[in-house]
């Protein structure tokens, strides 16, 4: 029983400040409809009941598969299989993301389809294969993080050199969209499986991180070669919001169960897939682990549905209203603040920051402590958040003004950095654009800019993602260089 | 290097506690003149059929070591059991063994050894079971049936002579899990015997089983 209460306990207060947060706002600088706030605070409530089920799901579900398929795919110590493993993996979980279909629908009605959404989700989906395939080559043949990050991020450059402004914009969200919530705990596992095989104890501990962020690398570069192919496609038209027809609270929530549990299930599906194969394999897994996995699953599968319908409908809305509200207002400080606390309060409720960081307290013995990560990323992120706010305040910033110093920056620190941290922090860029961020701070940003004159209310959106999932990378290296610092024994 | 033939004068202590609250130990046991101790992680088995039903058998646990002298190890463990209210279900427990010898820490060398005392209550055996991974479930249950009341499992790696050790370029050491189990003097050869039956220990590169004597014990419930 205890075990329950105290993730609950843990969950709560995880979503207490945003919650706090949003209702302050409410008294202070925008009033809400009371129609808005009881949507809001069921949502928030199903969300810390959906989170609870979700991480319960993935600890005893998700994550022992992940590690079951990474000692497998190394232990057939055959590298056509290792690299089909990565391409089939990497391929199936990203086109499986709903994230990624939402960004790709966005960009073909922008782009009044002359892009097709099917494209950008292939391209991210293809190049995530291949780039996850590449960083299971690195870990099995001990090849450094910082090199090979060093040149994914120089072809990086060389295409968005090419690129036009908007495309640089979506390629990088794509990145933040193809690691969802599923999929991250999925692949921490995986390379946790793997590199836990290895002998030296040192970096089996650094080369448990930074399989996320090569795989990202992928999209980015994927969805840049598109954008490279269709010349002259000029992105600007104007959005459309879908909103839910339903007048009372409950059809709100109600409204969204098909679909949400829809995507669930496929984006799910790739991972059953691999249940299933590993059932498959020559060692067999006990009657007690296929009971415990299967319960996993379904946890996962429920907890997810529950903490998507808590955020879509109870979380969307309120976050447009108090993002248009603020931008009215006609202080653009007060936009920025606004955005650096609501960034500071959601990445607390990100479900895969929940894994990441219990996955660094297990793999470093409790050495890094989870509260010192989670503050680290969650100011990083709400640097982020702010900036983008800044950009829809302030015609004429353009996106790059803040990528390309800032991967400068990134690729630098991580030569100076600890490796385990270096992992860590490009690991962390796929997995602070979680369901959270994507929705509510994406819906503030969005309903600021349609306040905002000459803000475009979707391409200022887009570019928003690709900043919250660079400056964790930043913020979680800086970390490291002080952790470096911190524990050269004193008085010896 | 200091050493004791007969009587070991130095103890190992293993305080088990949830997750996060190993810190707490060592700051307690600082406050007895322990000079630092070494956290790992763990996890502990849950009884609890509700929750065994849905799947959920394990809580993460911290086990932290502590070297010291028979003397301090007695009065820390006894600070700790205060603090830490070891005799209240799930807060733990805390069990010192005997060892030879001690290199590395300045502090315990220098200070001075009491004479150990004649008539201690040795009550318990610490049961080690070390098997491969995804094995340790197996053993917790064989101790079970025997009449132990959970384990605690730590991940861990090392490699025997039967084990392969090269996979693409890097070397592996297989992973392994380490079952630690507290059990009544009198039990404690039951327990061994069904796990050596159990997990086929006597077959080469099956794993290995040993056993400590506990001096003091606290927070085991029976």
């Amino acid at each position: 029983m205890r075990l329950i209460v105290e993730k609950l306990k843990e969950v709560f207060l995880a979503v207490l400040p945003i919650a706090a947060i949003v209702l302050l706002l409410n008294f202070t600088f925008v009033s809400l409809s009371w129609f808005l706030i009881v949507r809001f605070v069921i949502g928030a409530l199903l969300i810390v009941a959906g989170l609870s089920i979700f991480l319960f799901g993935v600890n005893i579900g998700i994550s022992p598969i992940g590690n079951f398929m990474g000692t497998f795919i190394v232990k057939t110590n055959k590298i056509w299989f290792l690299i089909a493993a990565g391409l089939v993996l990497g391929f199936f979980i990203s086109i499986a993301e709903p994230a990624l279909h939402i960004l790709g629908s966005q960009v073909e009605l922008v782009s009044s389809a002359r892009v097709s959404s099917g494209s950008i989700v292939v391209a991210a989906s293809v190049g995530i294969a291949a780039f996850l395939a590449l960083g299971l080559l690195r870990i099995v043949y001990d090849v450094s993080l910082p090199k090979i990050l060093t040149v994914f991020y120089g072809i990086v450059l060389v295409f968005s050199l090419f690129s036009s402004n908007e495309f640089l914009a979506v390629s990088f969200d794509a990145s933040g969209a193809t690691t969802g919530a599923m999929t991250v705990p999925f692949i921490l596992a995986l390379s946790t499986g793997i590199s836990a095989l290895k002998k030296n104890g040192k970096s089996s501990e650094n080369d448990s991180f930074g399989l996320i962020g090569v795989a990202s690398v992928g999209a980015i570069i994927g969805v840049l070669l598109i954008g490279l192919t269709s010349t002259g496609s000029a992105l600007g038209a104007a959005p459309d919001y879908h909103t839910s027809g339903a007048t009372s609270i409950l059809g709100h929530f109600l409204d969204l169960v098909p679909s949400t549990v829809e995507e669930v299930l496929v984006s799910l599906l790739p991972i059953l897939l691999c249940f299933l194969l590993l059932q498959l394999a020559p060692f067999r897994l006990s009657r007690r682990l296929v009971k415990q996995i299967v319960f996993g699953l379904l946890f996962t599968f429920l907890g997810m549905v529950i903490l998507l319908v808590g955020v879509n409908a109870g979380f969307m809305d309120i976050g447009r209203e108090i993002g248009y509200g603020i931008a009215s207002r006609d202080s653009k400080a007060l936009l920025v603040i606004v955005g650096f606390v609501l960034g500071l309060v959601t990445i607390l409720a990100e479900p895969s920051v929940y894994v990441l960081t219990h996955q660094i307290e297990d793999v470093t013995s409790g050495a890094v402590k989870r509260r010192i990560v989670l503050f680290t990323l969650a100011a990083g992120v709400s640097l982020a958040v702010a900036f983008s706010m800044l950009r829809i305040a302030v015609a004429g910033i353009q996106l790059w003004h803040f990528l390309l110093p800032g991967y400068i920056i990134s690729i630098v620190l991580s030569f100076i950095s600890p490796r385990l941290f270096v992992g860590i922090a490009f690991d962390a860029g796929g997995v602070a654009s979680g369901p959270m961020t994507g929705t509510f701070v994406l819906a503030f940003a969005q309903g600021a800019a349609q306040a905002v004159d000459g803000a475009n209310v979707l391409l200022d959106a887009f570019g928003l993602i690709a900043l919250v999932a660079m400056t964790p990378i930043i913020a979680l290296q800086i970390l490291g260089v002080m952790y470096k610092i911190k524990t050269r024994k004193r008085g010896v | 290097m200091t050493t004791f033939e007969n009587q070991s004068a130095y103890r190992l202590i293993y305080v088990i506690v949830n997750f996060g609250r190993g810190s707490e130990v060592l700051r307690v046991t600082r406050e007895s003149r322990i000079s630092g101790g070494t956290i790992l992680l763990g996890r502990g088995t849950v009884r609890s059929g509700f929750l065994n039903f849905f799947a959920l058998y394990e809580l993460r646990k911290e086990i932290v070591l502590i070297v010291a002298d028979s003397v301090t190890a007695e009065k820390a463990l006894e600070a700790l059991n205060k603090e830490m209210q070891f005799e209240k279900p799930n807060h733990g427990i805390a069990f010192a063994t005997a060892i030879e010898t001690v290199d590395g820490s300045s502090e315990l060398e220098d200070s001075v050894l009491a004479e150990e005392r004649g008539d201690e209550k040795k009550m318990y055996n610490l049961i080690t079971v070390i098997v491969d991974k995804g094995r340790a479930e197996k053993v917790i249950d064989a101790a079970t049936e025997e009449g132990s009341k959970g384990g605690t499992i730590v991940n861990a790696r090392g490699s025997g002579i039967h084990e392969r050790s090269k996979l693409f370029a890097m070397e592996i050491e297989p992973e392994k899990e380490i079952v630690l189990i507290v059990a009544k003097r009198d039990k404690t050869q039951k327990i061994i015997a069904k796990i050596r039956e159990d997990l086929q220990i006597d077959d080469p590169g099956k794993g290995i089983v040993f056993t400590q004597t506990v001096n003091d014990a606290y927070g085991l419930l029976d």
